[in-house]
């Protein structure tokens, strides 16, 4: 019995091939725009969020200064004593991290942490001649290093690896390179904050594409740091690691946040605006995507309109002859699923072609080579689902119509 | 001889602006291998009546038995399968599906049905078309072929599930004089060889002349 309302169904849809096209193409377009708008958008999302952790750990781990102020009285129980203290200061003991190892140590337990590195920081003032430039200067451990941020993509040129070898190397960012008019080979000097003065040897430089930093830091050994600062091994001023999946940060750094005497802070914490920025991109581009398929639902609806008004008499015998309301439901919409399931199929390779193409077109900004493209499976079947439902909707509509169609009232004429 | 069909104090109204009277207290029967002519000026309701005993138009008052069965008060469902299995259609426009071959047109039915396996299905089409002189037509598009083989196709159609009458309405009312008397002369043919039951509505007097009976109606009632 169904048998024959799909063979129905079939001749309908192949007596107008090019109505069948025109059908066909509109769900193609919009399922494959809807594609390519998703894995464009979090291909950005997802180059934004790389930049962003070139210099950024997804768990950073530091000794936070502030808070309320140190109590030097403690405050007597007894009515009659007044206790004032006037102006009250921090009294900062301890700076820094004293036994980074032991933090180190605690993250290690954690099963999603996957790379850990300390890092001294320090601010400096650089100087080359007569040019004084402030700075970041980063004491970093260059295997730990390369492992969370992988440093080396970013080096323009030099090795990084050099640090390991040379106490006196350092890697200038290239803004920073620019401001000291330094290049590699050339000698800069840097004092410290408490007076320590110092000479290294440019051995390189790195772009991370974020602007700020490239200007103001610069690298070297983590124990060159340690002695500029007189420290002493093990001192770390924050200990950085990175998890399996960066989305995941927050609920690892809740984790480990009991056994670690430092302030443990998820990237999110610190970075409101990119989380949002992300989550904006998304909102628009799945605003975007299903007003093009819905706009391509309405070129179905219209199309099977049609194709019931035309065949309106003919119904009208299909239902004279035995054919009852859902047969001439299920002719009109298997119409439109064979439709939206070729419109779709075609849109799928539709729109990964163009996601590919994109993804081969030069934009030299920043660290990029070409635009960002991501291609994630669920994307390919949202659209997939989304465009199924749009086309069954749309069908259903004139099919229901059709299916109301009184013969009595076609066939009297 | 057994009754084909029977039709018990038939009223109907419409009520599209004023509420008006079609028909009238409308009592009669057919017996089976009768061939009927409903005759009858435009509006004296004759086609109303053929569609309610067509069963697509339940919205009357009276009973309407059809080989054995009361199909007044089914639900529309059980309207559409009962028609499918008991009722041919004959109508003065062939409806045919123009984008299928004269064969899948006249196999339409019986598929819908499901009754038998399709090979045999065509087979007895096949046949029909044959006795009706198709043969040779049968894969051309149903658009493609003349109006007088187009009714003929059409007939074979209403047949293809040996139904307990065939209704036609106006069923040569588009055919020259020559297709008219070939089409008549396969309803006498059936009514007489095969005892098939035929209920037509005409305008055509010569037509209804050599019918077996001629129902008049006249305002909604009928005369004779």
């Amino acid at each position: 019995m169904a048998n024959v309302n799909i063979k129905i169904s079939w001749v309908h849809l192949t007596s107008k091939i090019r109505q069948l096209i025109v059908a066909v193409l509109s769900v193609t377009f919009g399922i494959s725009m809807y594609i390519f708008m998703n894995s464009f958008m979090n291909g950005v999302n997802g180059a934004q969020t790389e930049i962003t952790f070139t210099t950024m750990a997804h768990i950073r781990v530091y000794n936070e200064q502030g808070g309320a102020p140190t109590v030097l009285i403690p405050p007597n129980g007894s009515g009659d004593t007044l206790l004032s203290v006037s102006n009250a200061r921090h009294i900062s003991y301890t700076e820094g991290i004293r036994n980074a190892e032991e933090v180190i140590r605690e993250l290690q337990k954690n099963k999603e942490v996957v790379a850990i590195t300390e890092q001294v920081n320090e601010n400096v003032f650089f100087r080359n001649g007569v040019t004084k430039v402030s700075g970041t200067l980063s004491g970093i451990d260059v295997a730990n290093e390369i492992r969370v941020f992988n440093t080396v993509q970013y080096m323009t040129e030099g090795d990084v690896n050099e640090l390991k070898r040379r106490s006196d190397a350092i890697v200038l960012g290239t803004g920073l390179a620019n401001k000291l008019n330094a290049s590699v080979g050339d000698n800069v000097s840097l004092t410290t904050s408490d007076g320590v003065g110092k000479i290294l040897r440019v051995t390189g430089l790195m772009q991370t594409g974020t602007g700020s930093v490239d200007k103001t830091r610069a690298l070297i050994s983590i124990n060159t740091a340690r002695q500029l600062l007189s420290k002493n091994k093990s001192y770390a001023t924050e200990v950085l690691a990175n998890v399996d999946d960066y989305n995941k940060a927050r609920a690892v750094a809740g984790d480990v946040r009991p056994d670690i005497r430092y302030k443990t802070e998820a990237w999110q914490e610190g970075n409101g605006q990119l989380e949002s920025a992300n989550t904006l991109r998304d909102i628009i581009a799945i605003a975007v995507s299903l007003t093009i398929l819905i706009v391509a639902g309405f070129g179905i609806y219209n199309i099977m309109n049609m194709t019931v008004s035309e065949k309106i008499r003919e119904i009208a015998i299909l239902k004279a002859m035995g054919f009852e309301g859902r047969d001439i439901v299920q002719i009109f919409l298997v119409q439109s699923v064979i439709i939206g399931l070729i419109g779709g199929f075609i849109g799928l390779l539709l729109g990964f072609s163009i996601a590919s193409i994109v993804d081969r077109i030069p934009f030299k900004i920043a660290s990029f080579d070409t635009l960002p493209i991501s291609y994630l499976p669920a994307d390919y079947i949202l659209a997939m689902v989304f465009g199924l439902i749009i086309t069954f909707v749309a069908g259903y509509l004139p099919a229901r119509k059709a299916s109301k169609v009184d013969p009595v009232e076609i066939l009297r004429g | 001889m057994k009754t084909a069909l029977s039709a018990k104090g038939l009223n109907k109204y419409f009520h599209e602006s004023e509420t008006f009277q079609v028909l009238r207290d409308v009592n009669f029967e057919v017996k089976k291998g009768e061939f009927v002519a409903i005759v009858g000026k435009s509006g004296s309701g004759k086609s109303t009546l053929l569609y309610l005993l067509s069963t697509m138009d339940s919205d009357y008052q009276g009973r309407i038995t059809i080989d054995g069965t009361t199909v007044t008060g089914l639900s529309q469902n059980e309207l559409s399968r009962f028609r499918n299995a008991h009722i041919g259609f004959v109508f003065q426009f062939h409806y045919l599906l123009p984008e299928f071959s004269v064969l899948d047109n006249v196999m339409l039915p019986a598929l819908k049905l499901g009754k038998k396996p399709k090979e045999s299905i065509e087979a007895n089409a096949m046949e029909l078309l044959t006795m009706l002189d198709i043969r040779g037509h049968e894969m051309k598009k149903a658009s493609k072929i003349s109006g007088g083989q187009q009714q003929r196709v059409a007939i074979a159609r209403a047949m293809i599930n040996e139904p307990a009458i065939i209704m036609g309405d106006e069923p040569t009312g588009n055919l020259d004089s020559k297709n008219t008397k070939v089409v008549f002369d396969i309803f006498r043919q059936l009514a007489q060889e095969r005892g098939q039951t035929i209920i037509a509505v005409t305008h055509d007097d010569e037509f209804a002349a050599n019918c077996d009976r001629i129902i008049e109606m006249v305002d909604g009632k009928i005369m004779s």
